[in-house]
């Protein structure tokens, strides 16, 4: 068996050793193993593809430079640890941007519940994006970790840094404003359409 | 043993419109809860519709060779600093950043040759002049009262 298939036989912990050992072929596996999903959430964070490119690559890259920043010691799963790692980093670049409201153009034709607003589909995913970014921020990590990366309670809780229960109630009352919303700017012109 | 509907509604919302993929230990008593609900059968529906307007969240897929060139970015390391005073101020002077030991080792230096500097100049008597030729005759000079024109 060559390197980089037993490579890709080992778990993340054991690919960070052998990173701490300067290995580039680890760094590669790790690398393209979790690329995506990393970039996923930054994606859904700062809503621009090259951002959340560029987050993921100064992530991974701070990892490679100083690998030992990571203690496994402290029983925190990799994945986990990452996460925490990009989501702040979105956090961060979010507050130098000040993220400008990406539908700000959009104006409501008509705010009563059932009114027949016809939206475009771009239209559409701007304003429901409007509507996910005016959450309270850990409203708006719930659901993008639990709904959108289908993360287990546990395991969002944990990146998020609260109990399972607070997670819990974080997104019932996301989901509950965003229903809300959605009915509300979006919900006109569909039969039988109640949340 | 059942749910009742707030329940139901609680949980409806915390694991999402597809009972089949809710924790096992609640997965069975709601399901037979709502078998028996027509009331939680339209519940589950719109939890479906609203899901479905969130799935058409926009998302752009990364460029393909994003992994590749997150690697290519990866330089060597650089190797740890050899420990002679050359590579030392050089480090120093380009980070301007220290480790809390190294920091305390310079202070530590610093501290050492101020007072090795002062116990040589103080023990060493100068050869050049004696202390009275640098007396300032203060007294003279404060009872000094002028020339009387």
């Amino acid at each position: 068996m060559n390197m980089a298939i037993k490579l890709l036989h080992l778990d993340d912990e054991s690919l960070i050793s052998q990173i701490q050992e300067e290995s580039r072929e680890a760094f590669a596996t790790l690398v393209n193993r979790h690329s995506k999903r990393f970039y996923r959430i930054a994606y859904r964070l700062v809503s621009s593809k090259d951002d959340a490119e560029d987050i993921v690559q100064d992530a991974f890259l701070k990892l490679w430079n100083r690998p030992n920043l990571w203690d496994p010691g402290r029983g925190t799963k990799f994945t986990t640890w990452f996460y925490r790692a990009v989501i702040n980093l979105c956090l961060d670049h979010r507050k130098k941007k000040k993220l400008v409201n990406i539908s700000e153009g959009i104006e409501f034709a008509d705010e009563k519940p059932g009114a027949d607003i016809l939206f475009d589909l771009h239209q559409k995913q701007a304003l429901l994006e409007r509507l996910i970014c005016e959450l309270p921020e850990r409203q708006q990590l719930a659901i993008n970790l639990c709904f959108y990366e289908g993360l287990s309670n546990n395991e969002a809780a944990q990146i998020i840094g609260v109990r399972v229960k607070a997670l819990q109630s974080l997104i019932m009352r996301a989901k509950t404003t965003l229903k809300y919303k959605v009915e509300r700017y979006l919900g006109g012109g569909h039969d039988d359409h109640e949340f | 043993m059942t749910m009742n509907f707030k329940q139901f509604e609680e949980k409806l919302l915390m694991y999402g419109a597809d009972v089949r993929k809710w924790p096992k230990n609640i997965r069975w008593s709601a399901l037979k809860t709502l078998e028996s609900s027509p009331e939680l059968q339209k519940l589950v529906k719109n939890e479906e519709r609203f899901e479905g307007v969130l799935n058409t969240r926009k998302f752009e897929e990364p460029s393909k060779d994003l992994a590749g060139r997150i690697v290519a970015a990866a330089l060597p390391r650089k190797k740890k600093a050899q420990r002679n005073f050359g590579v030392f101020f050089s480090d120093m002077l380009s980070e301007f950043s220290l480790s809390r030991r190294a920091l305390t080792a310079v202070s530590v230096s610093l501290i050492f040759i101020l007072i090795v500097g002062f116990t040589i100049g103080y023990s060493t008597p100068s050869r050049y002049a004696s202390a009275e030729q640098y007396e300032t005759h203060l007294e003279d000079f404060l009872n000094y009262e002028g020339d009387v024109l």
